[in-house]
């Protein structure tokens, strides 16, 4: 379930503090400009799909399961759709979930991790333990039985991921606040009498960035598996609208006859969801990011 | 079957026929001798054929029953009075023949020295019986309705029982030869809902949900020499695209399949496999909500049926397997078979934009949302052809897909805006068919249909006893239909694509969608 | 230590109640009417709906339908499935048998592969490191629906007469149901095999440079008392945390993979009950899933806990 990444950002949590850090799948900047470079491919083929798409996804031809060829570069599917086409506007929609759900994880998980950290006592009690109601569902589990009782639209999906998501924010927002808290130059700042407010924005607010920025790539891609893994079980945006855990659920009855349809849309995934890991790990790398697996 | 050459046994005919078969008793039934006809080879005794099944069954008791799922095992389980044959036609079953001492009588003479799997005797008390449960509203069986106009039955001596009729019924021996709505229960057997016992041609024998289902054979079935397989494993595969490929690992002999396109790749590719073609039951209609702008305005129907391409949809979305259609299927008395003209079928933009103009709307139209199934992928991808279609015509329409539950009642209730999608599957009688265009029905209220002229042609074809006489009506009723638009029919097509190993003989699909020839399948092997 | 116990025994306890109100929640909030969801059909007369309303106890307040529910849950009764009519307890029992063989089997690869990759990516360096490296990176980046998917293409292009899809009861034939298991259970386990190698790799480095082993060996302890007191003891608790916290995910991950491998597990119990709409089911394994993933959590936190006495809640 819980996919490729949430094991590393579990594991993340779970590995003890100061454990050091080890090199990535390479160093820091090439392997953050790989993948920024490969985030940049994604966004511009997805902003621009009209544009770039040779033909109109919805375009049906009696052509169906072609293989691969000059006029359809990945063939077609079904009912004489073109494969390409359907890859590239479906990662809109699949890109456009996931980042707005990723957003709004982020900022709630920023709200309620400074909350529960900085303020401490009480309200991180009763904050933690409501959130942890929530981790405590497989993720996957839980985005199926929301959008199943919801419905599959896409403001839907995009709450329930966000909602999904918000508590592992929250606890990666909140670790480092509490060490920062105590830090002496925060007690001095805090006897000069700074506003806690600005206290929290000058001094703990940058602490806490490195961090949550890691978190968030990591979350991005977990977020592509569990919107891909939805609409392959048929959860995901309505039809027309093409989207990859669709195709890729609808092409398995013809996979022996056209793997390009299957083929296809599971590259799309791969590609996508390593896009963010690597530029995960690429900023734990250059952040220097202190505990790692 | 096109009008007048079903070759179906009429009126008089048809009962010295049964009753020349009686007599002549050997010569039982026509699928016998169809299948000696079809199969040059002798049929080889023994062996188990594996079929791969999409849905379990919901309960095995026929009177009760409601789930499609359950049809596959009661329809190998029991038998009736009477049965469908290859060619669709009603023959005798446990039945032998029948008398009518007047139109609303039926005295059918029943066949001697059947037994019940549990070794009990057959006899006319146990036809008794299961009406009883049929017509007992305690029982809660939804077979009632479909036999509203017996009134009684009475058991004339233990192999003769009458059925009274309140009144002519052109559907009734359909639905007696239709599994499981004519199939006989035993008396004084409880609990055949979970352990089923009849008088089929296969014996139940254990039941893991989900894992599978299996029959052994019966060996004190009244055909002789049938059934031929010595056992019949069912096993459950609900995902397509498993079910598929356990046909293509060999983990199943046969099975059937939803998109006709999979069937034909699959035996385009292997030549192992057979895919037949069958009858088409089922088709695929727009329904239009008359009761308002702009679709009370024939005009407007006409248009957007000029304005569909049926052969294009045909094409991309089947693959070419089935036919343009009509309101009722060519498996039925009457039935469309796709050749024959019918009033705007042709595909002519130029003239729907026309009627538009003349409609008042000279700059196109937007008839608004498209209401679809989103769990039928065939639906839903014909109609994103028939939207792009539409707007060539200047006709814009949304999509929009939706829960089947929800979806049925507002089709139900009438209360979506102009248009909706839901596929009519296969009955034992058109008549059934034509009640949703009925205006006094609950859909043809529903839908704002207000024909008289059409009213009483359809309650004339429903009194019509003679065949080639109910063929004409029905085919009249249907260029009626098409002719105002009140309904847009696209195509025909099976409920399923059947498909099997190359070894599996004997075997014939029928457009009832039940796999009742499983009796005269062997394996050559 | 008994204090630690009995303080996490109630904290499970807690979110317990929170998941099965959560799950509660969740179903009484679809739209449409839940009691002609249970009739399963539009045409049903006036009378029987009130009927229905009467025996779901829909006609009583929200609270008290969620107590009586869950009291029902307790007992063991978890409804009736609207589309077979038969209590969904004795079905559920029986999946999660199959889900939890096919868990347990991916789980003892994930940690083989994992262990023994991590180990030798630690104590080998150099290219052996690097090529581990990538095989995770990769492996991170595929779903283990897309994996099985492959697989299943795989053996559908190249070696069609093999069976890959299905499933044989252990009592039937443990030969057989160990070969139908094995490649789902084999998709299950790839990713979650990767955070197990990287946490054994980080877990052996560190530990290996630890000043308490350079004391050790000062001390005079052999390299054996070493390697089990202290190597192991710090290595092991983020390789159990992992492997815990994927034992109870891989609960969760099932429910692609067996759809795939028509494995008639919970998972694929829970996505034939989405398609059918079937509420009682689906509220049933929420529940169950959500709850043995926190018992799980629980007694890792514990066995934690015991692992290294450092560690304080």
């Amino acid at each position: 379930m819980s996919g490729p990444a949430q094991e590393s950002g579990q594991a993340a949590a779970a590995a003890p503090a100061g454990a050091g850090r080890r090199g990535g799948l390479g160093q820091g900047w090439p392997l953050l400009g790989l993948g920024l470079a490969m985030l940049a491919l994604m966004l511009a083929l997805t902003v621009f799909a009209p544009l770039v798409a040779p033909y109109d996804p919805s375009a049906t031809s009696p052509d169906s399961l072609a293989p691969a060829s000059a006029a359809h570069w990945l063939g077609t599917d079904s009912i004489g759709r073109d494969v390409l086409s359907r890859l590239i506007v479906g990662g809109r929609t699949t890109l456009l979930i996931t980042v707005a759900a990723v957003l709004i994880a982020l900022v709630a998980g920023l709200i309620l991790g400074l909350a529960a950290g900085y303020l401490g006592g009480r309200t991180d009690e009763i904050v933690m333990r409501l959130l942890d109601v929530v981790f405590a569902f497989p993720v996957l589990l839980l985005a199926i039985a929301v959008v199943a009782a919801l419905g599959p639209t896409v403001p839907n999906l995009i709450l329930t991921i966000a909602i999904v998501y918000t508590p592992a924010m929250a606890r990666v927002v909140r670790a480092p606040v509490l060490s920062v808290k105590r830090w002496d130059h925060v007690e001095a700042a805090r006897s000069v009498g700074m506003s806690e407010m600005r206290l929290v924005l000058r001094h703990i607010l940058p602490i806490v960035v490195s961090p949550i920025l890691v978190a968030t790539s990591l979350t991005l891609s977990q977020t592509i598996f569990t919107v891909t893994a939805l609409s392959f079980l048929g959860l995901g945006p309505p039809p027309p609208d093409p989207n990859w855990g669709g195709m890729l659920s609808e092409a398995r009855q013809f996979m022996e006859l056209a793997p390009l349809t299957v083929i296809g849309p599971a590259a799309a995934i791969v590609f996508a969801t390593l896009t963010f890991i690597i530029i995960a790990n690429g900023l734990r790398e250059v952040l220097d990011v202190g505990s790692v697996r | 079957m096109a009008a007048g050459q079903d070759g179906a046994l009429r009126g008089p005919s048809r009962r010295s026929l049964l009753q020349l078969l009686t007599a002549g008793g050997a010569a039982l039934a026509a699928p016998g001798l169809w299948s000696t006809l079809a199969a040059a080879q002798a049929p080889v005794a023994g062996g188990t054929l594996t079929i791969g099944a999409d849905a379990d069954p919901i309960g095995l008791d026929p009177v009760t029953v409601n789930a499609f799922s359950s049809y596959d095992f009661t329809s190998l389980i029991y038998s009736g009075l009477l049965r469908w044959n290859a060619r669709m036609q009603v023959e005798p079953d446990l039945a032998t023949g029948y008398e009518q001492p007047d139109p609303k009588t039926y005295l059918f003479r029943l066949r001697q020295g059947v037994k019940f799997h549990n070794g009990k005797d057959f006899t006319a008390a146990d036809v008794k019986h299961t009406f009883d449960r049929i017509m007992d509203p305690a029982t809660g069986s939804r077979l009632k309705a479909l036999y509203s106009s017996v009134e009684s039955v009475t058991v004339v001596d233990p192999f003769t029982v009458r059925f009274q009729l309140n009144a002519t019924d052109a559907a009734f021996l359909s639905n007696l030869a239709t599994n499981p709505n004519g199939a006989i229960v035993p008396a004084g057997v409880d609990g055949i809902n979970a352990q089923p016992v009849g008088t089929g041609p296969f014996a139940f024998e254990a039941y893991q949900p989900n894992q599978q289902f299996s029959l052994t054979r019966f060996a004190d079935y009244y055909e002789k020499g049938e059934p031929y397989l010595a056992k019949v494993v069912f096993r459950f595969f609900k995902d397509q695209a498993t079910l598929t490929s356990a046909l293509r690992s060999r983990a199943i002999d046969m099975t059937w399949v939803k998109d006709p396109k999979v069937a034909a790749a699959i035996a385009r590719t292997s030549p192992q496999f057979v895919s037949a073609p069958g009858q088409t039951s089922r088709t695929f209609p727009i329904w239009l909500n008359m009761k308002a702008k702009p679709l009370n305005d024939v005009r407007v129907r006409r248009a957007l049926s000029l304005a569909t391409d049926r052969k294009a949809c045909l094409d991309t979305v089947l693959g070419g397997s089935g036919k343009v259609g009509a309101m009722i299927p060519e498996s039925q008395v009457g039935g469309y078979d796709g050749t024959g003209e019918m009033p705007y079928y042709r595909h002519d933009p130029a003239a729907a934009k026309a009627l538009l103009a003349e409609a008042g709307y000279p700059d196109g139209i937007d008839l608004g949302d498209y209401i679809i199934v989103a769990a039928n992928p065939l639906d839903v991808a014909c109609a994103q052809i028939l939207q792009q279609q539409w707007q060539t015509a200047g006709i814009a329409v949304k999509l929009v897909p939706m829960e089947t539950a929800p979806l049925l009642s507002a089709w139900a209730n009438g209360t979506w805006p102009t248009l909706l999608s839901v596929a009519l599957s296969w009955t034992p009688d058109p008549d059934a068919i034509f009640q949703y265009v009925k205006s006094d029905s609950g859909f043809g209220k529903a839908m704002g249909s207000n024909d008289p002229e059409l009213d009483r042609m359809i309650l004339e074809a429903r009194a019509e006893l003679d065949v080639a006489g109910r063929a004409a009506k029905n085919l009249a009723i249907q260029q009626r239909i098409a002719d105002n638009a009140y309904v847009i029919q696209i195509y025909q097509y099976p409920l399923r694509w059947e498909i099997w190993r190359d070894y599996v003989q004997g075997y014939v699909p029928l457009a009832a969608n039940i796999r009742s020839f499983v009796r005269t399948t062997w394996l050559k092997k | 230590m008994t204090r630690f116990v009995l303080g996490r025994l109630a904290w499970m306890a807690a979110i317990l109640l929170g998941v099965s109100l959560v799950a509660f929640l969740l179903m009484r909030a679809i739209p449409g009417d839940f009691a002609i969801a249970a009739a399963g059909s539009q045409s049903v007369a006036p009378e029987v709906l009130a009927a229905i309303r009467r025996d779901l106890g829909l006609d009583q307040p929200l609270m008290a339908q969620y107590l009586g529910w869950l009291g029902h849950a307790l007992t063991g009764d978890l409804g009736t499935s609207f589309v077979t009519r038969r209590p969904v307890l004795g079905e559920l029992l029986d999946r999660l048998a199959v889900t939890i063989q096919l868990t347990l089997l991916a789980a003892v690869i994930a940690a083989a592969m994992g262990v023994a990759t991590g180990l030798a990516a630690a104590r080998l360096r150099g290219v052996t490191d690097w090529l581990v490296r990538l095989w995770n990176g990769l492996m991170l980046a595929v779903p283990n629906y897309v994996v099985a998917t492959l697989i299943v293409l795989l053996f559908g292009l190249y070696f069609p007469e093999v069976t890959v899809l299905g499933y044989t009861p252990f009592l039937e034939n443990p030969l057989a149901n160990l070969a139908s298991l094995l490649l789902p259970a084999i998709a299950l386990a790839l990713a979650v095999s990767v955070t197990i190698a990287e946490n054994t790799r980080a877990a052996v480095l560190e530990v290996a440079n630890q000043d308490f082993v350079m004391v050790a060996r000062a001390k005079g302890l052999t390299p054996a008392t070493i390697l089990r007191d202290y190597l192991m003891r710090n290595a092991l608790t983020p390789v159990v945390t992992a492997a815990g916290l994927k034992i109870a995910a891989l609960l969760g991950g099932s429910i692609l993979v067996e759809t795939i491998f028509a494995i008639p597990g919970m998972g694929q119990y829970l996505f034939d009950s989405i398609n059918s709409r079937d509420y009682p089911v689906i509220q049933a394994i929420v529940l169950v899933a959500a709850g043995i993933v926190v018992l799980v959590n629980t007694l890792i936190d514990i066995a934690y806990a015991r692992i290294d006495a450092r560690v304080q809640m």
